[in-house]
């Protein structure tokens, strides 16, 4: 917007121009590469972080929110901590940096940073729109990340977990991953924090399906209650594709998690399942958008939310159906449970539709804990507190339960509780 | 599933090539010149013999207007509009506000007999079989007739123009004008705050069901004006009113703006309900000319127990942008909005409601309904909120929309923001989820599936149309047989 041009930079505007120019000459990348990161830059600089007058930031002042970027610290140690589901090929990002590795035959991984070095990487350091602040960060800072390839035909039984830990500073990492045609993959991104000291974490995920690729991709966010947590999760769907997204969030302490999903192959399907685990003084943004372009093609998404203590949580969820994208069939529906009388959850599930022929719908529901439920339970001398974890749970646990395979269903279940014993 | 035939022949039969209320009457006029300034204000204060303090209330909002900038939110597009090329003021010659029926111009009565609007008593009288319906006609700037204001005045019920009411009540005026949408509020309602050239006033006092429908039928006529009205509506302690407006304009390939402001005030266990067929001329084939229907809509739910309720029929206008709302501030208060909106040609509209629940155990319902044809973008937005301390707030809304062709658009944009956990909040926007049920019951019965479908789409309309008041209802009649069968959340 015009009126934010020439404005007086925040801390947090000033902070990341003063670490952009601190860190230029240690970047990975020159040319092209360094050139997108200055655009990138230029435009963060012009535009300042989003208010609620941008609409798609409506929910989340990003320039009110975000007060402080933490420093960038170099070397900063994280470790590795176990995979959620045992017996993962786990592929370790240590605050920021990452580890290629050679894998099972058929998936090739590279690391991001070389890319940038050697410019391959230039085209995508660029933002998606004049709101994409995600991008403009992510582009201008990116140091590393993964690269990873799974080859057409291929089928891995048992799951990837791309497992990023960090400890304090700035962490700013990509993943581009093909998926070939007709290959079958579980893959778990993994954000996590070691430390207590605040980080900025922007991540970017960009996943192309080929045709008929069968994939379940699990984000579980669990960064340190001083974190912002920025990401983005792009994805492309080929001709008889199918990609089950499941999208945890149970940390952090400024989250926004972009989901943006073009479903441009014919008979492809895109189920998306959300689990917002929301405690403290968090306040946590889950931004989906799906585009369907071609006919004959579905989604679904359930988006289930608890929200306890002063946390805030949002949902904005965008069905767009294109003209020619007949016979689309979606549904988008978004519970929450407010358990505090200080906690809120705002959201904004949108429909566009141009074409006539389709089946589209979306529901909305905020309800407390109901409370004959709660009273049956404590009727048989099940203590309130343990009751009310107990429909919490089954809340939440409906969603994970979709997923068949039994490992990684009790791994969820298992992260899932977890949390609620210590927020309940 | 695509419409069906018989939906698609329902919609053509209000297409915008069939707006029968394009035709312009011939009068002498008296205008105002072209353009906005502090001159034009003061020049719309005097004609309409306006206390000073009125002026200065309008001066101010001028002067709030003109650091404003018009919202662009809405999902639809127009040329910037030149406000200094506008005329601010236009009123038949010799007609500078109501007067009795006998004087009033013929060629102006014969304009609302051709709209089907009955303004003598008598002959509203002959029409035994509907009951009475007191009409306040306005066109283009000024009130030109009020109906059954000596009857209305026995109950003790004020109706009468704005205009007459500033100066003949000016304390009541003073105590609620701008109380629900302040001049400060957006770009519309500040310009309508500053210029507003009348409208109607309803005052229900304490106790009083007002014992007839009210109404009041809005008429642009001249070229290049914009009409600027302000309705208040005031329901005491227990009191009860029904109000209904219509609007039409004629066919003209210029847009003309209209941009309209209705504060509505219920105190306690009051109930106001407010129907509107809207039916501005919508442009024709082309999309050439039309009405911008750019009106703010509030009520205000003041007392313990009262209710609003808003009921909107939507078939006219270029564009719409329009959201009826209910500020529940009164605990147990009560807000509901049921709309119909249809739009062919290349009408655009972005119409919805905004559901405030301020108070303890408020309570909301939106119905709102949807159907795009031609090359037309109909968008649904709503916003329900509470606030921290609405204990037990509660909201339903259902809004469905069926496309008619493959260019056009239907969009839903719900904003859901609950700030509290005993809120219950339920957005329900998939027709077929709630018909599955129903359609099964009934096939289970052996009624046959199209009829059934039938069935179940008129009972669904009916809870629109039957908030209506009956006389009314009529005008709506052609709506209801329109399927939703297909239709799209």
């Amino acid at each position: 917007m015009n009126m934010q041009a020439g404005i007086k930079l925040t801390a947090a505007e000033a902070a990341l121009v003063d670490t952009y120019n601190e860190q230029l000459g240690d970047l990975p990348g020159d040319g092209a590469t360094l050139l997108a990161r200055d655009t990138l830059l230029s435009d963060l600089k012009k535009a300042g972080l989003p208010t609620r007058r941008i609409e798609a930031w409506h929910y989340t002042d990003l320039k009110a929110l975000l007060r402080a970027v933490p420093a960038f610290v170099l070397g900063a140690d994280a470790g590795r901590v176990d995979p959620i589901v045992p017996g993962s090929a786990v592929l370790s990002v240590v605050n920021g940096k990452a580890h290629a590795r050679v894998m099972q035959e058929g998936i090739t991984v590279r690391s991001y940073g070389e890319a940038l070095l050697d410019g391959s990487a230039a085209g995508d350091l660029v933002a998606r729109d004049s709101d994409d602040v995600i991008g403009r960060i992510n582009g201008s800072f990116v140091r590393d990340g993964l690269s990873i390839d799974f080859e057409d035909g291929l089928v891995v039984e048992s799951p990837v977990e791309i497992q990023s830990v960090q400890n304090c500073g700035q962490v700013n990492t990509r993943f581009p991953v093909r998926f070939g045609a007709g290959s079958k993959a579980t893959v778990i991104e993994r954000h996590l924090a070691v430390g207590k000291e605040a980080a900025l974490v922007t991540s970017v995920t960009d996943v192309t399906l080929a045709d008929g690729a069968e994939v379940t991709w699990i984000i579980f966010q669990s960064e340190g209650e001083a974190d912002t947590h920025l990401a983005q999760f792009k994805a492309e769907l080929g001709a008889n594709a199918r990609l089950r997204l499941y999208v945890i969030n149970a940390g952090g302490k400024l989250v926004r998690q972009e989901i943006d999903v073009a479903v441009t192959g014919e008979g492809s399907d895109l189920t998306l399942r959300g689990i917002n685990l929301l405690g403290g003084e968090s306040h946590t943004d889950v931004t989906f958008n799906v585009g369907h372009d071609v006919a004959h093609t579905t989604s679904t998404e359930v988006i289930r939310n608890v929200v306890f203590d002063r946390a805030r949580g949002v949902f904005q969820g965008q069905i767009r159906v294109a003209q020619d994208a007949q016979k689309t069939d979606a549904k988008m529906s978004c519970n929450t449970l407010l358990l505090s009388d200080d906690a809120e959850f705002s959201a904004k599930p949108e429909l566009e539709i141009f074409a006539d022929d389709v089946q589209c719908g979306h529901g909305a529901t905020v309800i407390d804990i109901d409370h004959t439920q709660l009273f049956y339970l404590m009727a048989r001398g099940v203590p309130e507190n343990k009751a009310r974890a107990m429909l919490v749970n089954a809340f939440v646990a409906e969603i994970v339960e979709e997923l068949e395979d039994e490992t990684l269903v009790e791994a969820l279940e298992g992260v899932i509780s977890d949390w609620l014993e210590t927020h309940a | 599933m695509p419409a069906v035939q018989e939906t698609i022949d329902q919609v053509r039969l209000i297409d915008v090539d069939q707006y029968k209320y394009g035709f312009e009457t011939t009068i002498e006029m008296e205008k105002a010149p072209k353009g906005l300034s502090e001159d034009i204000i003061r020049f719309i204060s005097a004609k309409k013999n306006e206390p000073e303090w009125m002026l200065a209330w309008r001066l101010e909002a001028y002067q709030r207007w003109l650091t404003l900038e018009e919202p662009t939110w809405a999902r639809v597009d127009y040329p910037k509009i030149d406000f200094n090329d506008l005329y601010y003021y236009a009123a038949p010659k010799n007609q500078s506000g109501p007067m009795s029926i006998d004087d009033v111009d013929p060629e102006i009565l014969k304009t609302y007999e051709k709209l089907g609007i009955p303004l003598r008593e008598q002959e509203i009288l002959a029409g035994v079989k509907t009951s009475k319906i007191a009409v306040d006609a306005v066109f283009d700037s000024v009130s030109v007739v009020t109906t059954f204001k000596e009857e209305l005045k026995k109950a003790g019920v004020i109706f009468m123009s704005i205009s007459e009411a500033i100066r003949e009540y000016p304390e009541l005026v003073k105590k609620y004008l701008g109380t629900v949408v302040p001049t400060t509020d957006n770009f519309y309602a500040t310009l309508n705050s500053a210029v507003f050239t009348d409208g109607s006033f309803v005052f229900v006092p304490k106790g009083v069901r007002c014992p007839m429908e009210l109404s009041t039928y809005f008429r642009i006529n001249e070229k290049n004006t914009g009409q600027f009205e302000r309705t208040l509506i005031i329901a005491e302690e227990g009191a009860y009113v029904s109000y209904l407006e219509g609007c039409t304009a004629p066919q003209r390939d210029e847009n003309q703006l209209h941009a309209a402001v209705v504060e509505l005030v219920a105190l306690d266990d009051a109930e106001i309900k407010y129907s509107t067929v809207q039916n501005w001329y919508p442009g024709d084939k082309e999309g050439k000319g039309g009405i911008y229907n750019f009106v703010t809509k509030r009520g205000d739910c003041r007392g313990k127990n009262s209710k609003i309720s808003w009921t909107q029929v939507e078939t006219g206008s270029a564009i719409t942008w329009k959201y009826p709302s209910c500020i529940l501030r009164g605990d147990g208060s009560r807000g509901e909005f049921y709309s119909i909106a249809v739009s062919n040609g290349h009408q655009q509209i972005d119409s919805g409601t905004k559901m405030i629940h301020l108070g303890k155990n408020t309570s909301s319902r939106i119905i709102s309904k949807g159907i795009a044809a031609g090359v037309s973008q109909n968008t649904y937005r709503g916003q329900v909120s509470t606030h921290r301390k609405a204990e037990n707030a509660r909201n339903f809304t259902q809004c469905d929309s069926l496309l008619i062709g493959d260019r056009c658009g239907a969009h839903t944009v719900p904003y859901i923001e609950a700030r509290n956990a005993s809120a219950q909040f339920e957005h329900e926007a998939t027709t077929s989820k709630i018909s599955e049920d129903q359609l099964f019951y009934c096939l289970q019965r052996g009624i046959p599936e199209e009829a059934a479908i039938a069935l179940i789409v008129n009972g669904f309309v009916k809870e629109v149309i039957q908030e209506l008041p009956m006389e009314f209802a009529v005008e709506a009649q052609k709506l209801i047989s329109i399927s939703l069968e297909g239709s799209v959340g």
